[in-house]
């Protein structure tokens, strides 16, 4: 016989003020199988966790319900209390007067029918509940750590320097990402490579860190502390280990004119290339489509130039399978593609450029060797245009959100412009300026006060070409006038999207995305760096537009939370997994096909000869993670969802 | 020689030389209009098989008796399209090995049966795709128009008058080829889904489970319909369902042996319009 004990929480005034609880604890003491119905004002605090545990012990309570808030808030807390107090915890649940009761309601006497209803609903279920055993599985101590800009480099370092192994993986030849790109960095003007090459080379030489660039996550499959993922390791076409990145082929490569993309189209490169002079591993690698081998089949010079031998046109895409604890996601972002206004003349004008693509010119690495100069004709602008919210803040783009970091750049770029061009003038047209940070908002006054950035609150309308100049008509809303400024020169604060496979790769990993194809979190305050999927944690700009100090920050978290899940050895998993009763599977393995996580195996039942009497499905409790999609598929209702059971669902019903 | 004298000496082969074991065919029925589903086993009764237009039930079902094909042995089973395809469904969903089955193919056009080439199922592959979204058998034709120009709250009370003459026997899951649960839904009671009443409710929960245990699956054999004791036009709700699978997945029901049962594999670019 149950002795079910029903405690029914006022959470202060957020549920008595509309539903009577005392008439509510009358009504539930009467129902049969309670063998305790008391009401208090937190149950969640101490002194009303106690109370339960007393109640428990001295009515020899077989369940309880805890009608409370939602079970997300405080489920946990009170099955640790009935554990405490010696009963099973999955013998306890919650029902929800809070949030699907009293904060909905108006009436108060409706309001509290409903709980007594939801309550015995609830009463119904506990009494066909089992007493489950958590499931425990290993955890495999090793990470992955998806991109290799600075926020995956600074998540493996953080995992690695903490003694556990990680694979850092990444799909351009070298590690390094946007940042490796940068000129100087806001707020404090240093260079960007010289504190980001450090961080490079430490990564490529950690004893902890397994680093596969030109690589890409191929497939996973499994689950928190079980991973398994397949890379797919693309053909270099030269042999990076004997090859000592001497550069002799990339001098003698006779295909010169190819697009620099890590230049963003103002540099050139070879065929046979490092994307950097930096670069980590500093080994080159052909690109199969613009390699004249490839195409003609005639060419072979960086084969007869290598003294070692290195390259390989033979060679093949090979793939890797990992097993994985832990995975850390930081894919970064790409800037928009500016076509998209038409109007700015985008694509158009040579002079007309992005915001990232002056980092390149005004980096001393660059292919100006850091001299600021108009991409048309090399010379030296003696006015230049800066155009923020070029993409961002503007729905009819498909970009409604502040890309965070184009305030900050632009006054960086009038700043570095106004050191090396001296005289130069540059007016800023901006909508308004987000300069939110630590030393950001001295940073733009900065610009404003010391080096003479002109700012213009107002739109663009139209960049045109006159004379040699790129005529650029706006408004200036603070004077309530057009302007039109002659330049030399347009930079456009382009904003700042998701990779354009985003979408694609998230499904490959398994975790949510939202309306952009920026990664979801759990929780945007409370888990921001951990995505929907346990074991998958978010660092970088995949999740959001951030700046460097942001992503450096959410990967050092997203670290923390895998060295916590590393810290055992043993994970304890909620029981609420699929049970197959084998007896009524009819083996047509549509549950196999259904299940989005490979959880479930198909067995052969044996007779003592060892000849198959029956082929049934079967679950892994370790794969499995209680989704209950086998549960609505299986047409003879053989499979069951543990904790959550027919019976259960059913009695809920009928409890009604 | 005549199609039925035909078979008839091809299922004699089959037996005599032990290339199957049995053959499922027809016999005469109690009346000149039914055929009687005939199990042979030994060359000599191979006589008793007739093959004319009123051989128009689906045999495949009987391919799944527990324990049938279980000694690898092969069967021979006279079939007509759909029941080709319910061989494609059965394969794909592990009931069976279609390796083991030989068909004995054949199509009723009129009153008189016509041969159809092929003895494995996949011989049929061909045939099948020439199939696709043509209703196999028109009987009920009118009033399936007629039904779809219905409002939606007429077809209700259409099927619930239809549905208040169930008397809940089951004969419709009995004849079915893709009901070989061991446990079928309705028998369960632990707990119970489905009122075992005839009442409203319990008979709209019946029909309605079975429908959609059927959708992407029925080949429209039709032999629920004729197994009906109160005639209630049972395969109108699976042609709907057909339709539907076909027009929202693109999804022919027994198409081929390695097709993924609808209701349980996803691809990236189906349809969500059910979503809102």
């Amino acid at each position: 016989m149950s002795k079910i004990g029903v405690f029914i929480c006022h959470c202060g005034e957020n549920i008595a003020a509309k539903v009577d609880c005392t008439r509510v604890a009358e009504v539930l003491g009467d129902h049969p199988g309670v063998g305790a119905s008391v009401e208090y004002k937190y149950f969640c605090s101490d002194p009303g966790q106690e109370s339960v545990k007393r109640a428990i012990r001295e009515n020899n309570l077989t369940g309880v319900v805890v009608a409370a808030c939602s079970p997300r808030m405080h489920e946990a807390t009170f099955r640790k209390a009935c554990a405490e107090a010696g009963l099973n915890p999955y013998m306890c649940e919650i029902a929800n007067i809070r949030e699907q009761c009293s904060w909905v309601h108006n009436d108060g006497e409706q309001a509290t029918d409903k709980a007594i209803d939801i309550i015995r609903s609830m009463v119904e279920k506990v009494k066909r509940n089992n007493m489950l055993q958590p499931i425990e599985v290993p955890v495999t101590r090793r990470a992955l750590v998806i991109g290799g800009g600075i926020a995956g480099i600074q998540a493996a370092l953080d995992i690695a320097n903490a003694g556990q192994e990680v694979v850092l993986v990444e799909r351009e030849p070298s590690l390094g990402g946007h940042m490796a790109q940068l000129s100087e960095t806001f707020p404090t003007l240093d260079c960007s490579q010289c504190i980001m090459t450090p961080r490079m080379v430490e990564a490529s030489q950690h004893p902890k860190i397994r680093l596969l660039t030109y690589a890409e996550v191929e497939h996973v499959d499994g689950y928190i502390g079980n991973f398994k993922v397949k890379v797919r390791m693309k053909a270099r076409y030269v042999n990076k280990d004997t090859c000592t990145g001497c550069g002799e082929c990339i001098t003698k490569c006779p295909q010169k004119k190819l697009s620099s993309e890590f230049d963003c189209g103002i540099g050139k490169r070879t065929a046979i290339y490092t994307p950097f002079a930096q670069a980590v591993p500093n080994k080159p690698v052909i690109d199969k489509d613009n390699c004249t081998y490839f195409k003609n089949g005639k060419c072979k010079v960086c084969v007869k130039s290598c003294p070692l031998d290195c390259i390989d046109f033979e060679m093949q895409d090979e793939f890797i399978d990992l097993e994985i604890g832990a995975i850390v996601v930081a894919t970064g972002f790409q800037v928009q593609n500016n076509a998209v206004y038409g109007e700015y003349g985008y694509g158009k004008y040579a002079d007309v450029i992005n915001g990232l693509q002056f980092e390149r010119l005004a980096s001393a690495s660059g292919p100006t060797s850091g001299k600021i100069l108009r991409p048309s004709d090399g010379k030296e602008p003696e006015n230049i245009v800066f155009i923020q919210c070029a993409g961002s803040r503007d729905p009819s783009k498909g970009v409604k959100y502040c890309s965070k970091i184009c305030c900050m750049y632009t006054a960086k770029h009038a700043m570095l412009y106004a050191h090396k061009v001296h005289g130069g003038k540059s007016n800023i047209f901006y909508m308004d300026i987000r300069a939110a940070g630590k030393g950001y908002d001295e940073f733009t006054r900065r610009a404003i006060e010391e080096d003479e950035a002109g700012y213009v609150r107002g739109r663009v309308s139209k960049v045109w070409q006159e004379n040699g100049k790129l005529m650029v008509r706006g408004a200036d809303t603070l004077l309530g006038r057009p302007v039109e400024v002659a330049a030399d020169m347009v930079v456009l604060a382009t904003a700042m999207v998701p990779q354009p496979d985003a979408k694609d790769f998230a499904k490959v990993v398994g975790i949510g995305y939202d309306e952009y194809g920026f990664f979801n979190e759990a929780h945007l305050k409370l888990r921001p760096v951990e995505s929907s999927t346990a074991g998958i944690y978010l660092a970088g700009a995949c999740q959001s537009p951030k700046d460097i100090p942001d992503s450096v920050a959410q990967a050092s978290a997203s670290a923390s939370k895998v060295l916590a899940l590393f810290s055992k050895e043993k994970l304890e998993r909620e029981p609420v997994i699929a049970v197959n009763n084998e007896a009524t599977c009819a083996g047509c393995w549509g549950c196999v096909l259904a299940c989005p996580y490979n959880a479930i195996e198909k067995k052969d039942i044996l007779d003592r000869s060892g000849k198959v009497i029956k082929r049934v499905a079967s679950v892994n409790p370790g794969l499995c993670q209680g989704c209950g999609t086998c549960v609505t598929f299986c047409r003879s209702n053989s499979i069951d969802l543990a904790g959550f059971t027919e019976k259960q669902i059913f009695a809920e019903v009928m409890g009604l | 020689m005549s199609i039925e004298q035909q078979y008839r000496t091809r299922a004699k082969e089959l037996l005599s030389s032990g290339e199957v074991k049995m053959v499922i065919g027809y016999s005469k029925g109690s009346t000149p209009d039914r055929r009687r589903p005939a199990f042979i086993s030994t060359p000599e009764d191979v006589e008793t098989l007739v093959l004319d237009g009123a051989c128009i039930a689906n045999l495949s079902g009987y391919l799944v008796t527990e324990g049938l094909l279980s000694d690898e042995k092969r069967v021979a089973v006279f079939l007509r399209p759909e029941g080709i395809r319910a061989i494609n469904i059965l394969a794909a969903e592990f009931q069976l090995n279609a390796a083991q089955v030989e068909i004995l193919g054949f199509n009723t056009e009129g009153n008189e049966p016509t041969a159809l080439s092929g003895s494995k199922v996949d011989d049929f592959a061909e045939l099948i795709g020439t199939l696709k979204g043509i209703i196999p058998d028109t009987a009920g034709e009118e009033l399936y128009k007629k039904l779809e120009a219905m409002s939606p709250q007429e077809r209700f009370d259409f099927w619930q008058s239809e549905f208040s003459k169930c008397i809940k026997c089951y004969a419709c899951r009995q004849a079915c080829p893709m009901c070989y649960c061991r446990r079928c839904i309705v028998d369960n009671n632990q707990p119970q889904w489905v009122n075992t009443s005839s009442h409203t409710l319990g008979n709209f929960e019946w029909n309605i489970v079975r429908a959609f245990h059927l959708s992407g699956r029925c080949v429209e054999c039709g032999n629920c319909d004729r197994a009906c004791p109160v005639n209630i036009p049972l395969r109108l709700i699976n042609r709907k369902m057909a339709g539907e699978v076909l027009e929202a997945f693109d999804h022919f029901a027994g198409s081929s042996q390695t097709q993924e049962p609808v209701m349980a594999s996803f691809k990236k670019d189906d349809t969500e319009t059910f979503i809102l």
